[in-house]
């Protein structure tokens, strides 16, 4: 293999000489191109005829043909694959075999404002295909990576439409939004939700300082760069891709039937000293409310794109749909996605493009509170009683906990969420003295959401009514913009590489809210819903809005000589609105990193072991300016709450009630990263080791203030803590074919990440979050130094007590849990709570593997997180008489001797729902996240059918998911100082699909 | 190739003027300089009349917040007594459990809450006081908002002296961080701010206002809370002659007791200082008072917490109407016509919090509309009663009574004869004990009973221990942040 790159670089070179003088006759090139690997024929592969500006493309068959000098170099290129120079030395068939970039360092990575060959690279930057995401079955392209990168943490919502949380080597910030920047062909985004997966041609993750902070300003929580399809020149190429299938409820939580219940119920109100709820507990099985509210859900999903160009313009175009309905009855999610990209080159030095793209989403909601309703409604209540009417608990004096009827919550819930989304850019780019490449680019972002309540009158029960009928109107706008200006030297001499890189942007962010509301509005049809139609004198109406900008300056020198030493140098200087008046509106953000390519060396040509050797560091900062705009101004409260009832009518009040610090400095992370690639014979094996270490500082949140300065939050924000995860990754790729033409790859990451809080500036005071209404009104994490943030904590159970002559001593009683003495005062009391558990993965990994033989694909693809904890908040989260899960009825304490572990039925008691190590599970798991089986039909047949390819595949995702957790899923994400509080997630659902790839 | 050379040089001069542009625009004065959105800074409030009325009006506002009507008050002020149990299923809110039984400790979310609460209306009465006096307007006007924030900042050290004990006096906002940690001002030295405070308010405070300012403290609010503190330091000389200004004042029982706690029937010529609260159309922000809610029938009108007690029915007297119009019992029939279903979880509720099921709107908390009562004119008349028999005046002392039990007669001369005794320990224990069935469940009795000294003999029974629950503890979040500055009350941990 590397004698094959010596040979290619030497021809590679000999063409550069020869082009410069080269004249002659056009000829007619033809050939065909095809996969280095299985030799299987690659569509689209851009031709062009080096120094001109002529190109072709392949076809569906890999052919190609020319007009071309007879001895011109013709230039091959493609995504994944390495661009090959070929002379044409007048020959007019030339086939070319690329090679597929995974396997060799020509290989080039997307990084901040630029590419770069992967060889040169000193930073920890991941790469993944596009063609990797569109094999899943995800609606969101960040879902579609989990366990595809080491060290990058995904934890899916399950709802509809609803983006994943995605952690980029640990939680490195407490108060501020954890959320990664998501920069797509140059344009800033929070979120990529509007984004369809298939439009997507690459994405690289920046995952140290020194790859991310060339973006200093938002940086710190990690960078996704996302990259997509464009046209390349050729006849117009058309695909579809379809998939229609369905998602079911997976790992349910059984809960207890209606006789289990109220044999329970009557228990706790036994150990309570009352008389029994229910006189008779045989009430057979009841109603199973997830079975009565939650269903097997359709998913449709279309995609059509085509793509081309001419001789000085190419041009994509691709539409998307998606209809996916919720497990929970009622609830739709309808996505039109539509994107448009063009580029010109208007004169040889000059190219100017856009892309835009337009998204429209229509949700009917599920009601926000239906999945704690049916956990906690009880199964003694039937959906509807014999005359019709809706079952109510208030016929069981069940009191407040299990008030509720999902099947009413359901039935008078009527919501809709309609996103627009229209955003691009458009830039212009300019090659001028022959090393340098100016581009300057202006990127928009609309975004519209609109949210249209509406609540009838009703009376389902005494509890569950409406007395007025209510529309609710939100509008939520974003506008933001950004202009970014680079100039670029790029100059090769002699074993000299250098590029030189200088830019400017200024970008503003601005959201705006209007929440309107009013009472008795007549529905007969949805021509009906106006405010104007309601009450005026019940009307109101309320917004509010944010705005930021940021100015920044940036510049970038990459290095390198005799691709054997690298250097990459970088700084930027931002300036951000939110610290406007703070006195520290800038910060620097630098970088360097190196890079070694040891077997590029001439000590290493003769050695066999190592086809590829390479040893990189980096070091560098970054900023986060994602934390609440203007934090250091002092502002009025005029809240609702703070308007008096004076003479009977309501006036207007307004005072101060927060402290602001004094000053604020940005939140700071600086990051080392020592890496180490190595590849294995001819590179079928390559292995990518890191180690990491990442320290946050002046990180900004919110510490508690004492109660008696009487502010609303008893907060204070400020620069309070630093944090640190340092951690290891490592990647390893196998992939080879046998001589019967089977091919395959396998391919495994895992990351270890290691969470600490190093200092606070509450100094040995603990910062105490977490939970809270959902822990029954205890804090349940603490974060202090030396240990990870948002650390659940809480007593240590040491068993249950069996007799009450045992328990009385500690006002508790035989079934109540026995909270360890740590402190060995005798009493148990809050000095006696302790660290429970960890919610930040230690460990993520996948295992990626595809397979093909013929004309027959294979993809399976693993996933897990282990070492990290949960809070199963849903069990102890009890105002009363919420239904019990089937476990703990099944293994709860009901006399001496019958259990050491779970507690009696007056869980919401004696203080045994404080947060305690039983709520605390593992949350580690392992799943098949997706499998797909795939068939392409012989050329033969399809070229019959006029078409160029077609494929049936076959997709399964989140089939098999293993876990201990007692709840529906251990993927509960979470703020930090909050995470891994399970109060009530989706539950997890499979999602299985058929589908058709289709090519013109 | 001349063409494109051409080309290029104005390209780059087109690219060049371009850049320099976009970085002008971008580097231009101001464009970093973004102000808060739909937030007033602080420092462009603070300058008009119209400021200050806002900043006053938000005091009063405050008062009828979770912390200082709901749960955190039921818990602090109410749940310890004997009149009152927690209320709702056995299952639901069992944290009242430990106020109930006074196992509650430090960390216990209202001991924290109730004391947050407080210190929230200080300061917003001290954030006027320390601002509005700067402000150019009408000099009489703003000697009265002046005296309005006195008065609520008076009420609200008045409610932490006795639920804490020896507590943080906060006179002005803190100027800066080192302002932040104060030391505890013994009892004596709170009590003595909040008489001044009183006795100031009282200088300046109105005896009443026009109907567009109904509910702002008056005059006789501020004599008549003066009254209070000064019975719970046993100064009976204070007591009796702020009693006997209020008795001046035109001040009278509402007629009918039952409806004296009817939406329809707030701030009678009875009430001295309540609370205000509404049901605001189209506004259940404002319309957040949830006093009603949280004690209402349960799953109709409610959550069912803060129950009369089985002993608080017990100690009526026969046939004393005030039991009916106190207690609205499972399966009764309330005046207004509702009927209370058999299903419901308890066998009582609070009936002076009660407000008819058919004012329920949907989207707002339940009874959003009713007053929280703090001072009526009965109560002035039984401070008037206890501080003359106290001073040896038991004919004042039986008047006084004897007015209140009138009134609770309603016409019906059979029941609640006249109390007759003149000896200094039966009247007192009369007066004590009309007390509690005039003020029931209106969160008077439990510290009334400690102020009398009779704690253990009347919660001993339920776990109240001497030289301890004469108090609740100070809130560990408090201790632990001051660094041990904050001493924590005796018989109680960290």
């Amino acid at each position: 293999m590397k004698r094959i790159f010596t040979k290619f670089s030497v021809l590679a070179f000999l063409c550069f000489l020869f082009t410069n003088v080269a004249f002659a006759q056009n000829v007619t090139i033809k050939g065909k191109v095809t996969d280095g690997g299985d030799n299987t024929p690659i569509p689209s592969v851009s031709i062009r005829v080096k120094g001109t500006t002529t190109g072709a493309q392949t076809d569906a068959n890999g052919n190609y043909s020319i007009s071309a000098a007879a001895n011109a170099t013709l230039v091959f290129t493609y995504i994944g694959y390495t661009t090959q120079e070929i002379p044409a030395n007048n020959r007019t068939t030339i086939n070319v075999a690329l090679a597929s970039s995974a396997q060799n360092l020509e290989q080039v990575v997307v990084v901040g404002y630029g590419t770069q060959r992967k060889l040169d690279v000193t930073g920890a930057v991941a790469s993944v295909k596009g063609e990797d995401i569109g094999k899943q079955a995800s609606q969101n392209a960040v879902s579609a990576l989990q366990g595809k990168v080491a060290g990058v943490s995904i934890a899916n919502s399950g709802t509809p439409g609803a983006s994943p949380t995605i952690t980029i080597r640990g939680t490195g910030t407490i108060y501020g939004n954890t959320a990664v920047l998501y920069v797509v062909d140059g344009v800033w985004y929070d979120d990529i939700n509007f984004l369809n997966p298939a439009d997507i041609a690459n994405i690289s993750i920046l995952k140290d300082a020194s790859a991310q902070s060339i973006y200093g300003i938002r940086a710190a929580n990690g960078v996704v760069l996302v990259t997509t399809n464009r046209g390349k020149k050729g006849d117009p190429v058309i695909n579809y891709n379809g998939s229609v299938g369905f998602q079911k409820v997976t790992n349910a939580v059984e809960m207890a039937n209606a006789t289990e219940y109220a044999t329970a119920v009557n228990e706790s109100y036994a150990i309570l000293g009352q008389a029994p709820l229910f006189a008779n507990t045989n009430l057979g099985k009841g109603t199973d409310w997830y079975d009565v509210i939650l269903r097997d859900a359709m998913v449709t999903n279309h995609q059509l794109s085509v793509s081309g160009g001419a001789e000085k313009s190419t041009y994509n175009l691709s539409l998307g749909y998606l209809d996916q309905d919720g497990i929970v009855k009622r609830n739709n999610y309808k996505r039109y996605t539509a994107r448009l990209s063009h580029d010109f080159q208007i004169f040889e030095p000059l190219k100017i493009g856009y892309n835009v793209t337009g998204t429209s989403s229509k949700s009917k909601d599920a009601p926000s509170s239906i999945f704690r309703a049916l956990y906690a409604a009880s199964p003694v209540i039937p959906v509807f009683k014999e005359d019709g009417s809706y079952g109510d608990p208030n016929d069981f004096s069940l009191g407040n906990g299990s008030n509720v009827n999902p099947q009413a919550t359901l039935d008078f819930w009527n919501q809709t969420t309609s996103k627009y989304n229209f955003t691009g850019n458009i830039y212009a780019e300019l090659k001028f003295l022959k090393n340098f490449t100016f581009k300057t680019s202006i990127g928009g972002d609309m975004g519209q959401e609109e949210v249209l309540g509406y609540i009838p009158v009703y009376r389902a029960s005494a509890s569950q009514l409406s007395t007025n009928s209510q529309l609710d109107v939100d509008r939520i706008e974003t506008r933001n913009w950004i202009i970014e200006n680079t100039l670029t030297f790029d100059k090769k001499w002699d074993d000299h590489s250098l590029t030189v890189l200088a830019g400017q942007t200024a970008q503003r962010r601005k959201s705006y809210t209007i929440n309107a509301q009013t009472r008795d509005v007549p529905f007969t049809t949805d021509g009906d819903l106006y405010l104007k139609l309601g009450n005026a004198s019940k009307s109101t109406i309320t917004d509010l809005g944010s705005l930021a900008t940021f100015a920044s300056y940036f510049g970038r020198v990459n290095y390198s000589f005799k691709n054997r030493y690298l250097l990459n140098a970088s700084i930027r200087r931002d300036g951000a609105s939110q610290f406007f008046g703070g006195g520290n509106l800038w910060g620097n953000f630098p970088s360097v990193g190196a890079g070694w390519v040891i077997s590029n060396e001439d000590f290493m040509k003769d050695q066999k072991i190592f086809s590829n050797l390479k040893l990189r560091g980096s070091w560098g900062k970054v900023g986060n300016a994602n934390v609440p705009l203007n934090p250091t101004t002092r502002v009025i409260d005029q809240s609702a709450g703070l308007i008096a009832i004076i003479g009977g009518l309501p006036q207007t009040g307004a005072n101060e009630r927060t402290i602001v610090p004094p000053s604020l400095v940005w939140e700071k992370s600086t990051g080392t990263d020592i890496g180490l690639e190595m590849g294995f014979m001819d590179n079928r094996l390559s292995v990518e080791a890191d180690y990491f270490s990442r320290k946050t500082e002046d990180a900004i949140f919110e510490i508690p203030v004492f109660g008696s300065l009487g502010t609303a939050n008893s907060v204070i924000l400020a620069n309070q803590a630093d944090i640190k995860n340092s951690g290891f990754e490592l990647a390893a790729t196998w992939s080879d074919q046998t001589e019967s033409g089977f091919k395959y790859s396998i391919s495994g990451n895992i990351g270890i990440n290691n969470n600490k809080v190093l200092n606070v500036s509450s100094g040995s005071n603990p910062i105490d979050k977490g939970g809270a209404t959902i822990t029954s009104g205890y804090l349940s994490t603490r974060t202090v130094i030396n240990r990870p943030i948002g650390n659940f904590f809480g007593y240590e159970v040491e068993g249950i007590y069996q007799t009450d002559a045992e328990a009385l001593p500690f006002n508790k009683k035989a079934g109540d849990f026995k909270y360890r003495d740590l402190n060995g005062d005798g009493v148990v009391s809050p000095a006696d709570r302790t660290f429970l558990g960890n919610p930040n993965p230690k460990y993520t990994y996948g295992i990626n593997t595809n397979f093909a033989y013929k004309n027959f694909d294979l993809t399976i693809d693993i996933q897990g997180v282990a070492d990290v904890d949960v809070f199963n908040a849903n069990l102890s989260n009890r105002f009363g008489n919420e239904n019990f899960t089937k476990d703990f009825f099944n293994n709860r304490w009901t006399g001496a001797g019958t259990s050491n572990s779970y507690p009696s039925a007056n869980l919401a008691g004696n203080m045994n729902n404080a947060p305690n190590s039983f709520y605390i599970e593992s949350g580690s798991y392992v799943r098949l996240r997706n499998m797909q089986l795939g068939y392409t039909l012989p050329t033969a047949i399809t070229s019959k059918w006029k078409m160029q390819r077609l494929r049936v595949f076959a997709n399964a995702q989140n089939a098999i998911n293993l876990f201990g957790y007692k709840g529906f899923s251990p993927e509960v994400g979470g703020a930090p100082t909050n995470a891994g509080v399970d109060g009530n997630v989706y539950p997890l659902y499979a999602t299985y699909n058929l589908g058709v790839n289709l090519t013109f | 190739m001349k063409k494109h050379t051409n080309l290029n040089i104005k390209s780059c001069f087109a690219a060049a003027v371009m850049a320099s542009m976009l970085f002008t625009a971008s580097c231009k004065k101001g464009f970093l300089d973004v102000p808060p959105q739909g937030q007033q800074p602080a420092i462009e409030f603070w300058k008009t009349q119209d400021d200050a009325t806002k900043a006053v009006n938000s005091i009063y506002a405050n008062l009828r917040s979770w912390n200082n009507v709901a749960f955190n008050a039921i818990a602090i002020e109410s749940t310890g007594s004997d009149e009152a149990e927690k209320g709702s299923t056995p299952t639901d809110a069992t944290f009242f459990n430990a106020f109930e039984n006074f196992t509650a400790t430090s960390q216990e979310g209202s001991v924290q809450d109730f004391w947050s609460g407080q210190y929230q209306n200080i300061n917003l009465c001290n954030k006027v006081l320390d601002n509005i006096p700067a402000i150019t307007m009408d000099e009489a006007l703003k000697a009265r908002y002046i005296a309005e924030a006195k008065f609520v900042r008076a009420y609200s050290y008045f409610r932490l002296v006795r639920a804490y004990g020896n507590v943080v006096l906060r006179l002005a906002s803190p100027k800066d961080n080192t302002e932040y940690n104060l030391p505890q001002s013994d009892k004596a030295t709170v009590y003595a701010q909040i008489e001044k405070d009183l006795t100031e308010a009282a200088e300046v405070l109105p005896q009443s206002y026009g109907a567009q300012d109904v509910g702002r403290a008056t005059k006789g609010a501020a004599i008549g809370l003066h009254a209070k503190v000064a019975l719970y330091q046993k100064k009976w000389a204070d007591v009796l002659s702020l009693t006997n200004t209020i008795m001046g004042m035109g001040y009278d029982l509402f007629p009918d007791y039952e409806k004296l706690f009817r939406v329809e029937n707030e701030n009678s010529v009875e009430s001295l200082f309540e609370v205000q609260a509404a049901l605001v159309a189209g506004n259940p922000d404002a319309s957040n008072s949830q006093y009603s809610q949280v004690q209402g029938v349960a799953g109709i009108m409610g959550w069912g917490f803060n129950t009369p007690s089985a002993a608080l029915e017990a100690a009526f007297e026969t046939d004393d109407p005030r039991k009916q119009a106190t207690i609205l019992f499972k399966g009764e029939e309330t005046p207004q016509g509702d009927l209370i279903p058999t299903t419901v979880p308890n066998e009582r509720y609070n009936q002076k919090s009660y407000v008819p099921f058919n004012t329920r709107v949907s989207g707002f908390n339940e009874g959003a509309q009713q007053n929280f009562r703090v001072l009526r004119f009965a109560d002035i008349l039984l401070m008037n009663a206890e501080a003359a028999n106290e001073l040896g005046n038991s004919t004042q002392a039986l008047t006084s009574l004897n007015r209140v039990r009138a009134r609770a007669r309603g016409g019906n001369a059979n029941i609640l004869p006249d109390v007759t005794v003149t000896d200094q320990t039966a009247l007192r224990n009369a007066v004590y004990k009309e007390r509690q069935v005039e003020l029931a469940m209106e969160n008077d009795r439990y510290f009334d009973v400690i102020r009398q000294g009779r704690g253990l003999e009347v919660f001993g029974p339920k776990g109240w221990k001497a030289n301890k629950n004469e108090v609740w503890p100070i809130p560990a979040k408090e201790i632990d942040q001051s660094g041990g500055l904050l001493v924590q009350n005796p018989g109680y941990a960290n």
